[in-house]
C-alpha cells in the first residue's frame, strides 16, 4: 500500500493555520454567550431549526468523515454512501417518541432518563456504558483526524539538532491539544455557531473538489463511463466482501447505528435540545436526513469515486495501491491548485475538529449530570446560591473536557490495528451500541419493560456479546447471512445483528418471566435466612460476570444462564420498581402527560398566531412576561402558558430569545413587559421589535 | 455478470426489513397516541413520514436502474 508525506504546499499551510485562527476566533466570539451550564451544554434551548440543520452538517459529516467514505467510495463505488441515506426507518420513533421525551422530562443526559425510568442502578450502568461509548468515539475522531494530517507533514523534522519523527500518535496528540482549547473556553453555543459556518463551508469544499475532478477527467459523461459498473451500484454486494458488504453495514449501520445515532448520540440529542421546541426539533431532523444527509454523502465519498475514475483512466495519475484512508488527500491535490488544496484540507480538519468537539461537551454533560452532581449530592456538599452552584459546575465542565480529551487520544489505541477507519468504526459501532439502544428503545416503547429487564439487558447483553467476540464461529456464524469470516477481524458488522438478537432476548426474556422473580423473591424474603441467601446469589452473579469477563473458566458457556436468570432476582429483592410511576410521562404511551409535567399546568390546545411586540422595562421579580389582553387572545394564550420571545431578525436563529411564561396582562397592545434579567439573558436590544409566539 | 446480489437483493432488503421497522414505528407512535391525527401539523408530519420512505427508495431505484442499464 502506498502511503504519502509532505502533500500540499507553504501556501496551503498558510490558508490552513489562517482558517483555523478564523474559526478559532468565531467560536471564541460566540462564547461570551455562555452564561450557566445550561447555555454551556444546551445553548439555553432558543434555536431556529435552520440553524440547528446546518450546524448538524459539520458534526454528521465530520463523524463520518471525509477520509473513511473517501476510502470507500475508491474501494467500492456509490455504495459508500449507504450509511448516509439509511436513518429513516427509525425517524417515527425519533420524532414521536424519543424526542418530545427527553425534552419534556427535562432530562438532561441519556443515563438520567435510565434513573428517572428505571432505577439508579440502571443509570449508573448506563452511565458506564455511555461513557465508554463517547470517549471511544473521541478516539475515532482523533485517527480519523490524524489519518488525514499525516499525507501533508513530512516525515520528521529537526529541532535543536534533533530529529523528531512525526507519528500517528504524535499528530493526535498536537490535534487534540489545539481541538479542547475552544471548546473548553466555548461550551455549546460557540460550538454550534462554529459548526454553523462550518456547515456551509464543507458544503461548498465538497462540492467544489467534486466539480474540479469531474471536469479533470474530461466532464460528467466520461466520469461516469470510467467508473467500472459494480462502483456505479447504489448498494454493497450482498454478503461480500467481509470487509464491505450490505448486509452487515445494514445491521450495524443502518439499525444499531442509526439508533444510536437518534437515541443516544449525547452530542447530536443535545442540538436537538437547543432547538426552541420540540417541533423545530423534528423539522431540523427531517430536514437533515432527507435532504443534508444525501448531499453530504457526495461531500464525503466523491474524492474516492474520483479517484478511482483517475485510477482507471490514467494508473501513474493515481496508483490503485494508493492507501484508501489518504484517497482524499491525494485527489485534492491532484485536481486543485496551491491554496485552494489548503481550504479544502482545512475545511475537512475543522469539520472533525467539530465532531469531536461536540462530542467532548456531550462527555462533559454525561460526567457533570451523572457522575459529579450525584457525587456532590451525596457528600450534601451546601452552595450559597445557584450562582455558586452553576459557577461550580461550569469549572467541573471545563476541567472535565480536558480530562476527557486525553481519554480520547488514549482510546485512539484500541482503534489503529485496523486497517482502515470506516472499519474500526463498524467494529466500534457493531461492539459498543447494542445494549445501550436495545435499552433506550424497549425503555421507550414497551410499557412492560422493567428495571430487572433493563440491568439484566446491560449485564447479560454483555456478556453475551463477550462470548460472541470470543467464539464467533459458535455464536455469530448462525447469524452471518453467508458472510464469509475473516479470521483476523471476525464479522466486523454483522456482530451488530448477533448483540442486537441477544440483547433484545435478554430484555424480552427477563420481562415476560417478572411474574416468576417475583415469586421466587416472595419466597425469599419469608425465610428466616433471605439476607444469607441473596448474599450467596448476588457472589455467585458477581463471580459468573467476573469469570467471563477474564475469560479463564472454561465454563464461560453456561456463567451467562447464571446472570440471566439470578441478576433480575437480585433487582427485584433489592429494588423497588413500580410500573404506573416509573413509566408516567417516560414512554410513548404518555407523552401528553409528559407535555403536561412540563408546562406545570394544564395544557392549552388552542391555536394561535405570533404576535409583534416592543420590549418595555418593568421590575417585577417573577419569570413571567406581561402582554395585553388583545396580544393574548391573538396568541390563543392564557395565563400560566409557557411563551418564546424572540427578535424579529429571523436570521438570528433564535440567539436572542427567552423562554418564560405569561403572567398577568394589561392594557397596552403590541408591548411587552420584562425584568432586567429576561432582557440581559434574552440579549434584546431596545430598539428591535420581538417576536411572541405561543410554546404550549 | 449476475449483479443481483448486489443490486435488487440488498434493494429488497434494505426496504423490506427496513420497512418493517419503518412502519412499525408509524403503527406505534399512531396506536398509542404519540402522533395525533386530529391536529393539522401532526397530519402533515405523518405525510412527510411517508414521502420521505419513498424519496429514498426512489433515489436508491434510480441509481441502481441507471448503473445497470
Amino acid at each position: 500500500m502506498e502511503n504519502f508525506h509532505n502533500i500540499g504546499t507553504s501556501t496551503d499551510w498558510i490558508v490552513m493555520v489562517t482558517y483555523f485562527l478564523a474559526i478559532m476566533l468565531f467560536g471564541t466570539y460566540f462564547g461570551r454567550y455562555t452564561k450557566n451550564t445550561s447555555d454551556f451544554f444546551f445553548g439555553g434551548r432558543r434555536f431556529s431549526w435552520w440553524l440547528i440543520t446546518m450546524s448538524i452538517v459539520a458534526t454528521g459529516v465530520g463523524s463520518h468523515s471525509f477520509v473513511k467514505y473517501s476510502a470507500k467510495g475508491f474501494e467500492h463505488g456509490f455504495s459508500s454512501s449507504m450509511t448516509y441515506l439509511n436513518d429513516w426507518f427509525f425517524i417515527p420513533f425519533f420524532m414521536f417518541g424519543w424526542l418530545p421525551i427527553i425534552v419534556y422530562s427535562k432530562v438532561r443526559s441519556i443515563p438520567e432518563y435510565f434513573e428517572k425510568r428505571f432505577n439508579p442502578s440502571a443509570r449508573f450502568l448506563a452511565t458506564i456504558l455511555l461513557l465508554f461509548y463517547m470517549i471511544g468515539y473521541i478516539g475515532i475522531g482523533f485517527l480519523t483526524l490524524g489519518k488525514a494530517v499525516i499525507p501533508l507533514l513530512p516525515e520528521s523534522f529537526y529541532i535543536f539538532g534533533n530529529i523528531i519523527e512525526i507519528t500517528l500518535m504524535r499528530a493526535i496528540i498536537v490535534i487534540a491539544i489545539i481541538t479542547g482549547i475552544y471548546i473548553t473556553f466555548g461550551g455549546q453555543t460557540a460550538v454550534i455557531f462554529t459548526d454553523l459556518l462550518q456547515g456551509f463551508i464543507l458544503l461548498f469544499a465538497g462540492f467544489l473538489l467534486f466539480i474540479l475532478g469531474i471536469s479533470y477527467v474530461g466532464g460528467g459523461q466520461e466520469f461516469w463511463d470510467l467508473l467500472p459498473l459494480s462502483w456505479k451500484l447504489p448498494l454493497a454486494d450482498f454478503n461480500k466482501p467481509s470487509s464491505f458488504n450490505f448486509v452487515g453495514i445494514f445491521w450495524q449501520d443502518a439499525v444499531a447505528g442509526s439508533i444510536g445515532f437518534l437515541f443516544m448520540n449525547q452530542g447530536l440529542l443535545m442540538r436537538f435540545m437547543a432547538c426552541k421546541s420540540v417541533n423545530e426539533g423534528r423539522k431540523a431532523a427531517t430536514i437533515n436526513i432527507l435532504f443534508v444527509l444525501p448531499l453530504s454523502a457526495i461531500v464525503v465519498g466523491n474524492a474516492g469515486w474520483l479517484g478511482k475514475a483517475m485510477s482507471v483512466m490514467d494508473p501513474s495519475i493515481v496508483s490503485p495501491s494508493t492507501s484508501p484512508d489518504e484517497i482524499f488527500v491525494v485527489v485534492a491535490s491532484i485536481v486543485t491548485s496551491p491554496g485552494i488544496f489548503g481550504f479544502i484540507m482545512a475545511a475537512l480538519t475543522a469539520a472533525l475538529m467539530s465532531t469531536v468537539d461536540t462530542l467532548i461537551n456531550a462527555t462533559a454533560a454525561i460526567f457533570v449530570n451523572d457522575v459529579y452532581r450525584p457525587i456532590m449530592k451525596y457528600a450534601k456538599k451546601v452552595y450559597t446560591d445557584d450562582k455558586q452552584k452553576d459557577k461550580e459546575e461550569l469549572f467541573a465542565a471545563r476541567i472535565t473536557s480536558m480530562v476527557i480529551t486525553a481519554a480520547g487520544v488514549l482510546s485512539v489505541l484500541a482503534f489503529i490495528q485496523f486497517p482502515t477507519v470506516y472499519e474500526a468504526h463498524g467494529y466500534f459501532h457493531s461492539t459498543l451500541t447494542p445494549p445501550l439502544v436495545v435499552a433506550i428503545f424497549m425503555g421507550v416503547f414497551w410499557k412492560k419493560f422493567t428495571a430487572a429487564g433493563v440491568i439484566t439487558t446491560f449485564l447479560g447483553g454483555v456478556v453475551l456479546m463477550i462470548l460472541g467476540a470470543r467464539f464467533p464461529e459458535v455464536f455469530i456464524s448462525p447469524f452471518d447471512h453467508g458472510i464469509e469470516m475473516n479470521p483476523d477481524r471476525p464479522y466486523s458488522y454483522i456482530r451488530a445483528f448477533y448483540n442486537l438478537i441477544v440483547c433484545v432476548g435478554v430484555g424480552v426474556f427477563v420481562t415476560m418471566t417478572t411474574f416468576i422473580q417475583h415469586y421466587i423473591v416472595s419466597v425469599i424474603k419469608k425465610n428466616n435466612n433471605s439476607s444469607t441467601i441473596m448474599l450467596i446469589v448476588s457472589l455467585i452473579a458477581s463471580i459468573s460476570f467476573l469469570l467471563v469477563i477474564v475469560g479463564s473458566s472454561s465454563f464461560q458457556f453456561i456463567f451467562p444462564i447464571f446472570i440471566i436468570v439470578l441478576v433480575p432476582i437480585i433487582v427485584t429483592y433489592y429494588g423497588k420498581y413500580d410500573e404506573e410511576l416509573s413509566t408516567k410521562g417516560l414512554t410513548v404511551y404518555s407523552i401528553n402527560e409528559a407535555k403536561q409535567g412540563f408546562k406545570g399546568s394544564k395544557l392549552n390546545e388552542k391555536y394561535g398566531e405570533k404576535v409583534e411586540v416592543k420590549l418595555q422595562l418593568s421590575n417585577h421579580n417573577e419569570d413571567e412576561i406581561m402582554c395585553s389582553k388583545n396580544d393574548l387572545l391573538k396568541l390563543g394564550a392564557a395565563v400560566g402558558d409557557l411563551v418564546y420571545l424572540s427578535d424579529k431578525r429571523k436570521w438570528l436563529g433564535g440567539l436572542k430569545s427567552i423562554h418564560s411564561r405569561f403572567g398577568k396582562s394589561h392594557n397596552e397592545d403590541g408591548i411587552v413587559y420584562l425584568n432586567k434579567d429576561q432582557i440581559d439573558h434574552g440579549l434584546f436590544e431596545n430598539d428591535k421589535m420581538l417576536i411572541a409566539e405561543k410554546e404550549m | 455478470m449476475d449483479y443481483f446480489s448486489h443490486s435488487w437483493l440488498p434493494y429488497m432488503y434494505l426496504y423490506g426489513i427496513g420497512g418493517i421497522f419503518f412502519f412499525s414505528g408509524v403503527y406505534i407512535v399512531w396506536k398509542t397516541g404519540a402522533i395525533d391525527l386530529n391536529q393539522p401539523h401532526h397530519r402533515t408530519w405523518m405525510k412527510v413520514f411517508f414521502l420521505g420512505y419513498a424519496w429514498f427508495m426512489i433515489v436508491h431505484g434510480l441509481f441502481t436502474i441507471l448503473a445497470l442499464q
